[in-house]
Protein backbone atom coordinates (compact mmCIF):
# COMPACT_ATOMS: atom_id res chain seq x y z
CA UNK A 1 0.00 0.00 0.00
CA UNK A 2 2.82 2.35 0.97
CA UNK A 3 4.66 1.55 -2.27
CA UNK A 4 1.53 2.34 -4.28
CA UNK A 5 1.13 5.72 -2.58
CA UNK A 6 4.79 6.59 -3.15
CA UNK A 7 4.53 5.53 -6.79
CA UNK A 8 1.43 7.67 -7.32
CA UNK A 9 3.06 10.66 -5.60
CA UNK A 10 6.17 10.34 -7.74
CA UNK A 11 4.12 9.97 -10.90
CA UNK A 12 2.06 13.02 -9.96
CA UNK A 13 5.21 15.03 -9.34
CA UNK A 14 6.67 14.03 -12.71
CA UNK A 15 3.45 15.00 -14.50
CA UNK A 16 3.38 18.31 -12.63
CA UNK A 17 6.97 19.09 -13.58
CA UNK A 18 6.25 18.21 -17.19
CA UNK A 19 3.19 20.48 -17.20
CA UNK A 20 5.19 23.37 -15.71
CA UNK A 21 7.83 22.75 -18.33
CA UNK A 22 5.27 22.94 -21.12
CA UNK A 23 3.60 25.99 -19.65
CA UNK A 24 6.81 28.00 -19.43
CA UNK A 25 8.20 26.93 -22.78
CA UNK A 26 11.04 25.16 -21.00
CA UNK A 27 13.17 22.84 -23.05
CA UNK A 28 16.19 22.44 -20.84
CA UNK A 29 16.50 21.07 -17.34
CA UNK A 30 19.85 21.57 -15.83
CA UNK A 31 21.70 21.79 -12.55
CA UNK A 32 24.40 24.27 -11.77
CA UNK A 33 26.57 24.83 -8.72
CA UNK A 34 28.72 27.72 -7.75
CA UNK A 35 29.93 30.33 -5.34
CA UNK A 36 27.97 33.20 -3.89
CA UNK A 37 29.41 36.42 -2.49
CA UNK A 38 27.16 38.67 -0.43
CA UNK A 39 27.77 42.09 1.11
CA UNK A 40 25.18 43.32 3.55
CA UNK A 41 24.96 47.10 3.59
CA UNK A 42 26.64 48.39 6.78
CA UNK A 43 27.59 44.90 7.88
CA UNK A 44 29.48 41.83 6.72
CA UNK A 45 30.71 39.99 3.69
CA UNK A 46 29.06 36.60 3.83
CA UNK A 47 30.15 34.11 1.22
CA UNK A 48 29.32 30.53 0.48
CA UNK A 49 28.03 27.98 -1.95
CA UNK A 50 24.88 27.76 -3.98
CA UNK A 51 23.17 25.23 -6.20
CA UNK A 52 20.37 25.80 -8.68
CA UNK A 53 18.03 23.52 -10.57
CA UNK A 54 16.46 24.92 -13.74
CA UNK A 55 13.00 23.52 -13.51
CA UNK A 56 12.14 25.39 -16.67
CA UNK A 57 13.76 28.18 -18.56
CA UNK A 58 11.79 30.57 -16.41
CA UNK A 59 11.71 28.90 -13.01
CA UNK A 60 14.83 28.12 -11.01
CA UNK A 61 14.93 26.46 -7.61
CA UNK A 62 17.98 26.95 -5.46
CA UNK A 63 19.66 26.25 -2.14
CA UNK A 64 22.50 28.24 -0.63
CA UNK A 65 24.70 28.43 2.41
CA UNK A 66 26.28 31.79 3.21
CA UNK A 67 28.42 32.61 6.20
CA UNK A 68 30.58 35.38 7.60
CA UNK A 69 32.94 32.49 8.49
CA UNK A 70 33.82 32.53 4.79
CA UNK A 71 33.87 36.33 4.68
CA UNK A 72 34.26 39.10 7.23
CA UNK A 73 34.94 36.79 10.16
CA UNK A 74 38.11 35.37 8.59
CA UNK A 75 40.90 36.67 10.79
CA UNK A 76 38.72 39.33 12.43
CA UNK A 77 36.37 39.87 15.36
CA UNK A 78 33.24 39.84 13.21
CA UNK A 79 30.39 37.71 14.54
CA UNK A 80 30.27 34.25 12.99
CA UNK A 81 26.85 33.93 11.42
CA UNK A 82 25.31 31.47 9.00
CA UNK A 83 22.45 31.68 6.52
CA UNK A 84 20.70 28.59 5.11
CA UNK A 85 18.45 29.46 2.20
CA UNK A 86 15.99 27.93 -0.23
CA UNK A 87 14.97 30.06 -3.16
CA UNK A 88 12.74 30.26 -6.19
CA UNK A 89 13.57 32.55 -9.12
CA UNK A 90 11.57 33.76 -12.07
CA UNK A 91 13.63 34.59 -15.16
CA UNK A 92 12.54 37.20 -17.66
CA UNK A 93 13.68 37.03 -21.34
CA UNK A 94 14.73 33.41 -20.81
CA UNK A 95 16.04 32.95 -24.35
CA UNK A 96 18.42 35.90 -24.16
CA UNK A 97 21.92 35.69 -22.66
CA UNK A 98 21.16 38.65 -20.36
CA UNK A 99 18.15 37.85 -18.21
CA UNK A 100 16.57 39.98 -15.48
CA UNK A 101 15.28 37.88 -12.59
CA UNK A 102 13.29 38.07 -9.38
CA UNK A 103 14.05 35.71 -6.54
CA UNK A 104 12.24 34.87 -3.29
CA UNK A 105 14.28 33.37 -0.48
CA UNK A 106 13.27 31.58 2.70
CA UNK A 107 15.64 30.25 5.25
CA UNK A 108 17.23 30.17 8.65
CA UNK A 109 19.77 32.48 10.25
CA UNK A 110 21.97 31.79 13.23
CA UNK A 111 24.74 33.82 14.89
CA UNK A 112 27.34 32.55 17.33
CA UNK A 113 27.86 35.07 20.15
CA UNK A 114 30.55 32.85 21.69
CA UNK A 115 29.95 33.81 25.32
CA UNK A 116 27.63 32.76 28.13
CA UNK A 117 27.07 36.46 28.85
CA UNK A 118 24.86 36.66 25.77
CA UNK A 119 22.95 33.43 26.16
CA UNK A 120 19.74 35.40 26.81
CA UNK A 121 19.91 37.22 23.48
CA UNK A 122 18.10 36.03 20.39
CA UNK A 123 20.65 34.73 17.92
CA UNK A 124 18.46 32.88 15.43
CA UNK A 125 15.80 33.99 13.01
CA UNK A 126 13.77 32.99 10.01
CA UNK A 127 14.86 34.63 6.78
CA UNK A 128 12.38 35.96 4.23
CA UNK A 129 13.93 38.05 1.51
CA UNK A 130 13.54 39.11 -2.10
CA UNK A 131 16.23 40.04 -4.54
CA UNK A 132 16.22 41.23 -8.09
CA UNK A 133 19.02 41.39 -10.58
CA UNK A 134 20.52 40.26 -13.83
CA UNK A 135 21.85 36.89 -14.91
CA UNK A 136 24.22 36.48 -17.81
CA UNK A 137 24.79 33.14 -19.48
CA UNK A 138 28.08 32.77 -21.26
CA UNK A 139 28.58 30.42 -24.20
CA UNK A 140 30.54 28.22 -21.84
CA UNK A 141 28.64 26.57 -18.95
CA UNK A 142 29.38 29.68 -16.89
CA UNK A 143 26.60 31.90 -15.58
CA UNK A 144 26.89 35.12 -13.61
CA UNK A 145 24.18 36.55 -11.33
CA UNK A 146 24.19 40.05 -9.84
CA UNK A 147 21.38 41.17 -7.57
CA UNK A 148 20.20 43.60 -4.93
CA UNK A 149 18.03 42.26 -2.14
CA UNK A 150 15.92 43.15 0.84
CA UNK A 151 15.43 41.15 4.03
CA UNK A 152 11.86 41.46 5.32
CA UNK A 153 12.84 40.12 8.75
CA UNK A 154 15.52 42.01 10.66
CA UNK A 155 16.48 42.49 14.29
CA UNK A 156 14.62 45.33 15.99
CA UNK A 157 16.41 45.51 19.30
CA UNK A 158 13.34 44.41 21.22
CA UNK A 159 13.25 41.13 19.30
CA UNK A 160 14.98 39.24 16.54
CA UNK A 161 18.62 38.64 15.76
CA UNK A 162 20.49 41.95 15.95
CA UNK A 163 22.89 41.34 13.10
CA UNK A 164 20.26 40.48 10.52
CA UNK A 165 20.28 43.61 8.34
CA UNK A 166 17.90 44.59 5.53
CA UNK A 167 19.79 45.39 2.33
CA UNK A 168 22.32 43.19 0.60
CA UNK A 169 23.96 42.76 -2.78
CA UNK A 170 25.02 39.46 -4.21
CA UNK A 171 27.22 38.07 -6.89
CA UNK A 172 26.96 34.42 -7.84
CA UNK A 173 29.05 32.45 -10.26
CA UNK A 174 27.55 29.16 -11.44
CA UNK A 175 28.89 26.32 -13.50
CA UNK A 176 26.46 24.11 -15.33
CA UNK A 177 27.10 20.56 -14.19
CA UNK A 178 24.62 18.69 -16.35
CA UNK A 179 22.10 19.31 -19.07
CA UNK A 180 19.24 17.21 -20.30
CA UNK A 181 17.41 18.04 -23.48
CA UNK A 182 13.76 17.31 -23.12
CA UNK A 183 12.94 17.72 -26.73
CA UNK B 1 7.52 56.29 -21.03
CA UNK B 2 9.64 59.45 -20.98
CA UNK B 3 6.64 61.41 -19.67
CA UNK B 4 6.16 58.93 -16.84
CA UNK B 5 9.83 59.16 -15.88
CA UNK B 6 9.73 62.97 -15.97
CA UNK B 7 6.53 63.03 -13.91
CA UNK B 8 8.03 60.67 -11.32
CA UNK B 9 11.20 62.74 -11.12
CA UNK B 10 9.26 65.96 -10.59
CA UNK B 11 7.26 64.32 -7.77
CA UNK B 12 10.51 63.21 -6.12
CA UNK B 13 11.94 66.75 -6.50
CA UNK B 14 8.77 68.31 -5.04
CA UNK B 15 8.79 65.91 -2.09
CA UNK B 16 12.49 66.57 -1.57
CA UNK B 17 11.91 70.34 -1.44
CA UNK B 18 9.97 70.34 1.84
CA UNK B 19 12.91 69.57 4.09
CA UNK B 20 12.56 72.04 6.94
CA UNK B 21 10.44 70.91 9.88
CA UNK B 22 7.93 73.06 11.70
CA UNK B 23 9.61 73.88 14.99
CA UNK B 24 7.56 75.27 17.85
CA UNK B 25 8.62 77.01 21.03
CA UNK B 26 8.20 73.91 23.19
CA UNK B 27 11.14 72.20 21.50
CA UNK B 28 14.87 72.25 22.16
CA UNK B 29 15.21 72.65 18.38
CA UNK B 30 13.77 76.18 18.64
CA UNK B 31 16.92 77.58 20.24
CA UNK B 32 15.00 78.77 23.31
CA UNK B 33 16.42 76.16 25.68
CA UNK B 34 20.18 76.07 25.24
CA UNK B 35 21.83 73.51 27.48
CA UNK B 36 22.67 75.03 30.85
CA UNK B 37 26.30 73.90 30.58
CA UNK B 38 26.75 76.57 27.88
CA UNK B 39 25.82 79.37 30.33
CA UNK B 40 27.20 77.86 33.50
CA UNK B 41 30.16 75.64 32.59
CA UNK B 42 31.46 75.76 36.16
CA UNK B 43 28.38 73.80 37.25
CA UNK B 44 29.06 71.04 34.73
CA UNK B 45 32.77 70.92 33.95
CA UNK B 46 35.50 70.22 36.46
CA UNK B 47 37.96 72.09 34.25
CA UNK B 48 35.83 75.22 34.79
CA UNK B 49 34.94 74.71 38.46
CA UNK B 50 38.42 73.67 39.65
CA UNK B 51 40.86 74.84 36.96
CA UNK B 52 43.85 74.76 39.33
CA UNK B 53 43.52 71.62 41.50
CA UNK B 54 45.46 71.03 44.70
CA UNK B 55 47.71 67.97 44.72
CA UNK B 56 44.94 66.03 46.51
CA UNK B 57 42.30 67.14 43.99
CA UNK B 58 44.59 66.30 41.09
CA UNK B 59 44.75 62.62 42.06
CA UNK B 60 41.07 62.39 43.00
CA UNK B 61 38.94 60.62 40.35
CA UNK B 62 37.21 62.77 37.72
CA UNK B 63 34.69 61.11 35.46
CA UNK B 64 33.80 62.70 32.13
CA UNK B 65 30.15 61.85 31.44
CA UNK B 66 29.09 61.97 27.80
CA UNK B 67 25.52 61.86 26.53
CA UNK B 68 24.16 60.38 23.34
CA UNK B 69 22.96 61.50 19.91
CA UNK B 70 20.26 64.20 20.04
CA UNK B 71 20.48 64.45 23.84
CA UNK B 72 22.06 66.95 26.24
CA UNK B 73 23.90 66.94 29.56
CA UNK B 74 20.47 66.18 31.04
CA UNK B 75 21.13 62.53 30.28
CA UNK B 76 23.66 62.40 33.13
CA UNK B 77 21.87 64.77 35.56
CA UNK B 78 20.56 61.86 37.61
CA UNK B 79 24.08 60.57 38.15
CA UNK B 80 25.07 64.02 39.41
CA UNK B 81 21.99 64.09 41.64
CA UNK B 82 22.79 60.58 42.90
CA UNK B 83 26.34 61.66 43.72
CA UNK B 84 24.91 64.57 45.70
CA UNK B 85 27.14 65.18 48.68
CA UNK B 86 29.25 62.08 48.11
CA UNK B 87 32.84 63.15 48.07
CA UNK B 88 35.79 61.37 46.58
CA UNK B 89 35.12 61.93 42.90
CA UNK B 90 33.94 64.67 40.54
CA UNK B 91 31.78 64.64 37.41
CA UNK B 92 32.37 66.60 34.23
CA UNK B 93 29.20 66.58 32.14
CA UNK B 94 30.23 67.35 28.60
CA UNK B 95 27.81 68.70 26.00
CA UNK B 96 28.54 67.26 22.57
CA UNK B 97 29.21 69.67 19.73
CA UNK B 98 26.10 70.67 17.77
CA UNK B 99 23.89 69.49 20.64
CA UNK B 100 21.79 71.37 23.17
CA UNK B 101 21.44 74.43 20.94
CA UNK B 102 19.05 74.58 17.97
CA UNK B 103 18.06 72.67 14.86
CA UNK B 104 20.48 74.40 12.50
CA UNK B 105 23.46 73.90 14.82
CA UNK B 106 22.59 70.23 15.00
CA UNK B 107 22.04 69.94 11.27
CA UNK B 108 25.40 71.51 10.46
CA UNK B 109 27.42 69.35 12.84
CA UNK B 110 29.53 66.28 12.08
CA UNK B 111 30.43 63.44 14.41
CA UNK B 112 33.88 65.01 14.77
CA UNK B 113 32.17 68.21 15.96
CA UNK B 114 30.22 66.11 18.46
CA UNK B 115 33.46 64.64 19.77
CA UNK B 116 35.50 67.86 20.09
CA UNK B 117 34.17 68.97 23.51
CA UNK B 118 35.17 65.56 24.95
CA UNK B 119 38.74 66.08 23.79
CA UNK B 120 38.72 69.70 24.97
CA UNK B 121 37.60 68.79 28.47
CA UNK B 122 40.03 65.88 28.71
CA UNK B 123 42.96 68.02 27.59
CA UNK B 124 42.02 70.89 29.92
CA UNK B 125 41.96 68.44 32.83
CA UNK B 126 45.22 66.88 31.73
CA UNK B 127 46.86 70.29 31.36
CA UNK B 128 45.56 71.36 34.76
CA UNK B 129 47.32 68.36 36.31
CA UNK B 130 44.51 65.88 36.85
CA UNK B 131 45.87 62.35 36.65
CA UNK B 132 42.89 60.16 37.54
CA UNK B 133 40.44 60.65 34.69
CA UNK B 134 37.75 58.18 33.67
CA UNK B 135 34.93 58.22 31.12
CA UNK B 136 31.27 57.29 31.25
CA UNK B 137 29.29 57.31 28.04
CA UNK B 138 25.71 56.68 27.11
CA UNK B 139 24.60 55.54 23.65
CA UNK B 140 26.53 57.49 20.97
CA UNK B 141 28.70 58.96 23.74
CA UNK B 142 30.14 55.43 24.05
CA UNK B 143 30.75 55.17 20.32
CA UNK B 144 32.72 58.43 20.41
CA UNK B 145 34.86 57.18 23.31
CA UNK B 146 35.54 53.93 21.44
CA UNK B 147 36.61 55.96 18.40
CA UNK B 148 39.17 57.82 20.54
CA UNK B 149 40.54 54.46 21.68
CA UNK B 150 40.59 53.06 18.15
CA UNK B 151 42.39 56.14 16.82
CA UNK B 152 45.12 55.73 19.43
CA UNK B 153 44.34 59.17 20.88
CA UNK B 154 45.61 58.16 24.33
CA UNK B 155 49.01 57.10 23.00
CA UNK B 156 50.18 60.67 23.44
CA UNK B 157 48.09 61.52 26.53
CA UNK B 158 47.63 60.28 30.05
CA UNK B 159 45.69 57.02 30.07
CA UNK B 160 42.11 56.96 31.29
CA UNK B 161 41.63 54.83 34.41
CA UNK B 162 38.19 53.42 33.70
CA UNK B 163 35.66 53.53 30.90
CA UNK B 164 32.00 52.78 31.59
CA UNK B 165 29.62 52.34 28.69
CA UNK B 166 25.85 52.52 29.12
CA UNK B 167 23.89 51.14 26.16
CA UNK B 168 26.59 51.70 23.56
CA UNK B 169 25.37 51.80 19.98
CA UNK B 170 27.31 49.82 17.40
CA UNK B 171 24.36 47.94 15.94
CA UNK B 172 21.33 50.20 15.47
CA UNK B 173 18.05 48.57 16.45
CA UNK B 174 16.29 50.51 13.73
CA UNK B 175 17.93 49.12 10.64
CA UNK B 176 16.43 51.87 8.47
CA UNK B 177 19.53 53.84 9.45
CA UNK B 178 21.39 51.78 6.85
CA UNK B 179 19.20 53.38 4.16
CA UNK B 180 19.68 56.99 5.25
CA UNK B 181 22.00 57.70 2.33
CA UNK B 182 19.18 56.91 -0.11
CA UNK B 183 16.09 57.94 1.84
CA UNK B 184 17.60 60.87 3.73
CA UNK B 185 17.63 63.45 0.92
CA UNK B 186 13.99 62.58 0.16
CA UNK B 187 12.59 62.72 3.69
CA UNK B 188 14.89 65.50 4.98
CA UNK B 189 14.50 64.66 8.66
CA UNK B 190 12.86 62.28 11.09
CA UNK B 191 11.14 63.12 14.36
CA UNK B 192 11.10 61.63 17.82
CA UNK B 193 8.07 61.23 20.05
CA UNK B 194 9.52 62.98 23.08
CA UNK B 195 7.46 63.42 26.22
CA UNK B 196 6.65 67.02 27.17
CA UNK B 197 9.47 66.91 29.71
CA UNK B 198 11.96 65.52 27.23
CA UNK B 199 11.21 68.16 24.59
CA UNK B 200 13.52 70.71 26.24
CA UNK B 201 16.43 68.27 26.52
CA UNK B 202 16.24 66.13 23.40
CA UNK B 203 16.01 67.32 19.83
CA UNK B 204 12.56 66.64 18.41
CA UNK B 205 13.77 66.58 14.80
CA UNK B 206 16.72 64.68 13.45
CA UNK B 207 18.07 66.11 10.19
CA UNK B 208 19.12 63.33 7.85
CA UNK B 209 22.58 64.89 7.65
CA UNK B 210 23.08 64.05 11.34
CA UNK B 211 21.64 60.57 10.87
CA UNK B 212 24.20 60.08 8.13
CA UNK B 213 26.89 61.23 10.58
CA UNK B 214 25.56 58.78 13.15
CA UNK B 215 25.68 56.01 10.58
CA UNK B 216 29.25 56.98 9.65
CA UNK B 217 30.59 56.89 13.21
CA UNK B 218 28.77 53.64 13.99
CA UNK B 219 30.22 52.01 10.87
CA UNK B 220 33.72 53.27 11.53
CA UNK B 221 33.72 51.95 15.08
CA UNK B 222 32.17 48.64 14.03
CA UNK B 223 35.02 48.16 11.57
CA UNK B 224 37.55 49.25 14.22
CA UNK B 225 36.13 46.62 16.57
CA UNK B 226 36.26 44.06 13.80
CA UNK B 227 39.98 44.74 13.44
CA UNK B 228 40.45 44.83 17.22
CA UNK B 229 41.02 47.60 19.75
CA UNK B 230 43.53 47.24 22.58
CA UNK B 231 42.97 49.35 25.68
CA UNK B 232 45.83 51.50 26.97
CA UNK B 233 47.87 49.90 29.76
CA UNK B 234 46.01 50.16 33.06
CA UNK B 235 42.66 51.16 31.53
CA UNK B 236 39.57 49.04 32.31
CA UNK B 237 36.33 49.00 30.35
CA UNK B 238 32.91 47.86 31.50
CA UNK B 239 29.71 47.69 29.48
CA UNK B 240 26.16 47.81 30.84
CA UNK B 241 23.63 46.94 28.17
CA UNK B 242 19.84 46.78 28.15
CA UNK B 243 18.83 43.46 26.67
CA UNK B 244 15.65 44.75 24.98
CA UNK B 245 16.81 48.11 23.70
CA UNK B 246 14.91 49.45 20.70
CA UNK B 247 17.59 52.05 19.86
CA UNK B 248 20.93 50.30 20.38
CA UNK B 249 20.62 46.61 19.64
CA UNK B 250 21.99 44.33 22.36
CA UNK B 251 24.29 42.81 19.74
CA UNK B 252 26.32 46.02 20.16
CA UNK B 253 27.61 44.55 23.42
CA UNK B 254 28.63 41.36 21.62
CA UNK B 255 30.73 43.34 19.14
CA UNK B 256 32.44 45.28 21.94
CA UNK B 257 33.09 42.09 23.90
CA UNK B 258 34.67 40.47 20.84
CA UNK B 259 36.44 43.58 19.58
CA UNK B 260 38.22 44.96 22.66
CA UNK B 261 40.99 43.52 24.78
CA UNK B 262 42.83 44.99 27.72
CA UNK B 263 46.58 45.52 27.55
CA UNK B 264 46.92 42.14 29.27
CA UNK B 265 44.71 40.43 26.69
CA UNK B 266 41.48 39.99 28.63
CA UNK B 267 38.00 40.78 27.32
CA UNK B 268 36.01 43.64 28.85
CA UNK B 269 33.30 42.95 31.40
CA UNK B 270 29.79 43.09 29.97
CA UNK B 271 26.71 43.17 32.18
CA UNK B 272 23.40 42.56 30.45
CA UNK B 273 20.63 44.55 32.13
CA UNK B 274 17.04 43.26 32.00
CA UNK B 275 15.44 46.43 30.65
CA UNK B 276 13.48 47.80 27.71
CA UNK B 277 14.88 51.30 28.18
CA UNK B 278 17.56 52.83 26.02
CA UNK B 279 20.03 54.53 28.37
CA UNK B 280 18.39 52.80 31.31
CA UNK B 281 20.26 55.06 33.75
CA UNK B 282 18.11 58.05 32.71
CA UNK B 283 14.64 57.74 34.22
CA UNK B 284 13.40 61.33 34.47
CA UNK B 285 10.71 62.45 32.02
CA UNK B 286 10.13 58.95 30.67
CA UNK B 287 6.74 58.18 29.18
CA UNK B 288 6.01 55.59 31.86
CA UNK B 289 6.68 55.84 35.57
CA UNK B 290 9.91 53.91 36.22
CA UNK B 291 9.34 50.46 37.68
CA UNK B 292 11.13 49.28 40.84
CA UNK B 293 13.32 47.22 38.49
CA UNK B 294 14.26 50.34 36.48
CA UNK B 295 15.19 52.21 39.66
CA UNK B 296 17.16 49.25 40.95
CA UNK B 297 19.06 49.01 37.64
CA UNK B 298 19.91 52.71 37.74
CA UNK B 299 20.99 52.76 41.37
CA UNK B 300 22.98 49.57 41.02
CA UNK B 301 24.96 50.86 38.06
CA UNK B 302 25.58 54.29 39.60
CA UNK B 303 26.96 52.58 42.71
CA UNK B 304 29.02 50.21 40.60
CA UNK B 305 30.54 53.09 38.61
CA UNK B 306 31.35 55.02 41.78
CA UNK B 307 32.93 51.90 43.36
CA UNK B 308 34.88 51.28 40.18
CA UNK B 309 36.43 54.73 40.27
CA UNK B 310 38.29 53.86 43.48
CA UNK B 311 39.82 50.66 42.11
Amino acid sequence: MKYKQSFLRTLGLIILLQLIGQFSFGQVHSFEAGLRFQKTVDLYYENGISGQYHLTKRIILGASYLSSRLGSAIGSNAIKQDNFLLSGSWMFRPKKPLKPFLRANLGYFTADYESETFKGLTNTSAIASMDAGMAYSFKSPLRLHLSLGYNAITGTGAKGAGTLYPVFCQTSIFWNLAKRKMQ
Amino acid sequence: MKKIILFSLSIVVLVSCNKEPEIDSSMLDSGLYFDQSIYQPEKYLVSASVPAPTSAQAVSPVIIAIHGYGATTFEWDEFRAWKGARTGFSISQVLLGGHGRDYQSFKNSTWRDWRNPIIEEFEKLEKAGYTNISFAGSSTGCTLILKLLADGYFDSHIKPKHIFLIDPIIVPANKTLTLVGVLGPIIGYTKVDNTAGEEKYYYHYRPYETLQQLRNIINEVRIDLQKGITLPAGTTLKVYKSDKDDVADAASAVLIHKGIVSSTGSAPTVVMIPSKLHVFTRLNHRENIPSPGDISNQMGVFADIADGLYK
